[in-house]
């Protein structure tokens, strides 16, 4: 059965988006043939011209851009190549795809998103309740929306502190000063509210996992990154068997019936024991190939859940396995940039 | 004690625990020691096996496994406070 899956997020740069992971991931699964066509919203997206991976490639109007471009564009691509499902990686685009996905089914594309009323669930003002029901802690957070607020939650929570937009944006403050500018800066980029979180130490772990929306899961792997790039960008990590964590992590798709990919960032605490949970992440991470590579492909799993097919279970992964980021270049004609930039295809 | 349980140890010194990604080195007698440990020997019972082992003092070998205890607690995979292994 070959299925023609759309995968944005194919700016395999320095600041990864998570797409080229997932369509590897889709490449390597055996019961099913995915032909990927990388949407891309630059001609200069590295996934473009990665064509073992990406069979096909075609620019894409931003989403803020309005429905009418957007759908038009994944009507074109539908008609003139064949779209059988949308995986959307990129958080921007997450919303109008959930907007407009009964559309795009009664159109023949499929997808296989968390409802707009999950996907609010990502807010960093939900995760203090979330934590809660799923068993592991917060840093104490205040949500603020004016100066007199923010010098209240500083001297609650004490210095140094994480500002921190709702949805984008972290920065420690080590002063009243520095808090009070991060504060401005953010409001003036993403608006209110802004939280101020306390800051833990630990290690950071994260989970990447899928929910199936009836509360299963559709396989799940946890890893510690060991070096990250200035960007916080894992470059090296390891699988992990923090059981609590991923014990977090079941219960989130339980509780919450949790439909599509999504990532758990946490700090674990190994003296206390205490697992943090720092974000919750609505999509694949950039990692995601990771858990592929030991034996879990979650984004297969997904599209087998969308179309029917036999749902493959992934009751375990080995602890110790490592993850190795690396660059790499390649050498190409100057026509394939000119196809991609005038007929806006590769 | 947990911790020490779950540990993977392979015979070239290379300790790697699951459940927090951390990965150590050690020598061939921080190996033994922490073999002992792991099957529940005390404090006093390793250092006798040290003597018997190797051809060391009795007080070197209390001191070594002291040392060796005290930084096992540091990296979190003793209990802080505990005395030794049991």
């Amino acid at each position: 059965m070959e299925i023609k899956i759309g995968i944005s997020g194919i700016n395999a740069v320095d600041n990864p988006g998570p797409g080229i992971g997932v369509a590897k991931s889709l490449k390597e699964a055996k019961d099913f043939k995915a032909k990927i066509l990388g949407f891309a919203y630059d001609a200069m997206e590295p996934g473009i011209y990665m064509d073992w991976i990406v069979d096909k490639s075609f620019i894409f109007p931003y989403p803020s851009g309005g429905h009418d471009a957007f759908i038009q564009r994944l009507l074109y691509v539908k008609h003139t190549y064949g779209l059988d499902f949308v995986m959307p990686v990129l958080d921007a685009e997450l919303p109008v795809y959930i907007k407009y996905s009964e559309e795009l089914e009664r159109n023949g594309i499929k997808t296989f998103l968390p409802s707009l009323e999950q996907l609010k669930l990502r807010g960093k003002d939900r995760l203090k309740e979330i934590a809660e029901n799923i068993g592991i802690d917060t840093p104490a957070s205040e949500v603020v929306t004016s100066y007199d607020e923010l010098y209240k939650a500083i001297e609650k929570i004490g210095l140094p502190v994480m500002v921190k937009g709702a949805f984008y944006k972290a920065y420690r403050a080590y002063t009243t000063q520095e808090a009070v500018s991060y504060y401005n800066k953010i409001v003036a980029e993403w608006g209110y509210p802004v939280i101020l979180q306390q800051v833990v130490t630990g290690d950071e772990m994260n989970v990447v996992a899928a929910g199936d929306g009836e509360g299963n899961s559709l396989g799940m792997v946890g890893i510690k990154k060991m070096w990250i790039t200035e960007l916080g960008k894992i470059w090296t990590g390891i699988t992990v068997k923090n059981e609590k964590m991923l014990l977090a992590a079941r219960k989130f798709i339980e509780i919450y019936k949790w439909r599509g990919a999504f990532e758990l960032e946490c700090i674990v605490n190994n003296e206390t024991g205490k697992v943090y949970l720092i974000e919750i992440n609505p999509r694949f991470p950039a990692w995601s190939y990771f858990a592929t590579g030991v034996g879990v492909n979650i984004a297969a799993n997904i599209v087998r859940k969308a179309f029917g097919l036999t749902v493959v279970d992934y009751p375990d992964y080995e602890a110790g396995k490592l993850y190795i980021r690396y660059t790499d270049d390649l050498v190409t004609d100057l026509e394939r940039f000119q196809k991609i930039v005038t007929r806006g295809e590769s | 004690m947990e911790r020490l349980k779950q540990l993977a140890i392979n015979e070239e010194g290379f300790i790697f625990d699951p459940s927090t990604g951390e990965s150590f080195t050690t020598n061939k007698t921080g190996l033994f020691i922490l073999n002992l440990l792991k099957e529940g020997k005390s404090q006093e019972e390793i250092v006798e096996s040290l003597v018997s082992e190797y051809s060391v003092d009795r007080e070197t070998a209390e001191r070594d496994v002291i040392d060796f205890l005290e930084r096992l607690r540091s990296y979190n995979i003793l209990p802080k406070g505990e005395e030794n292994g049991d």
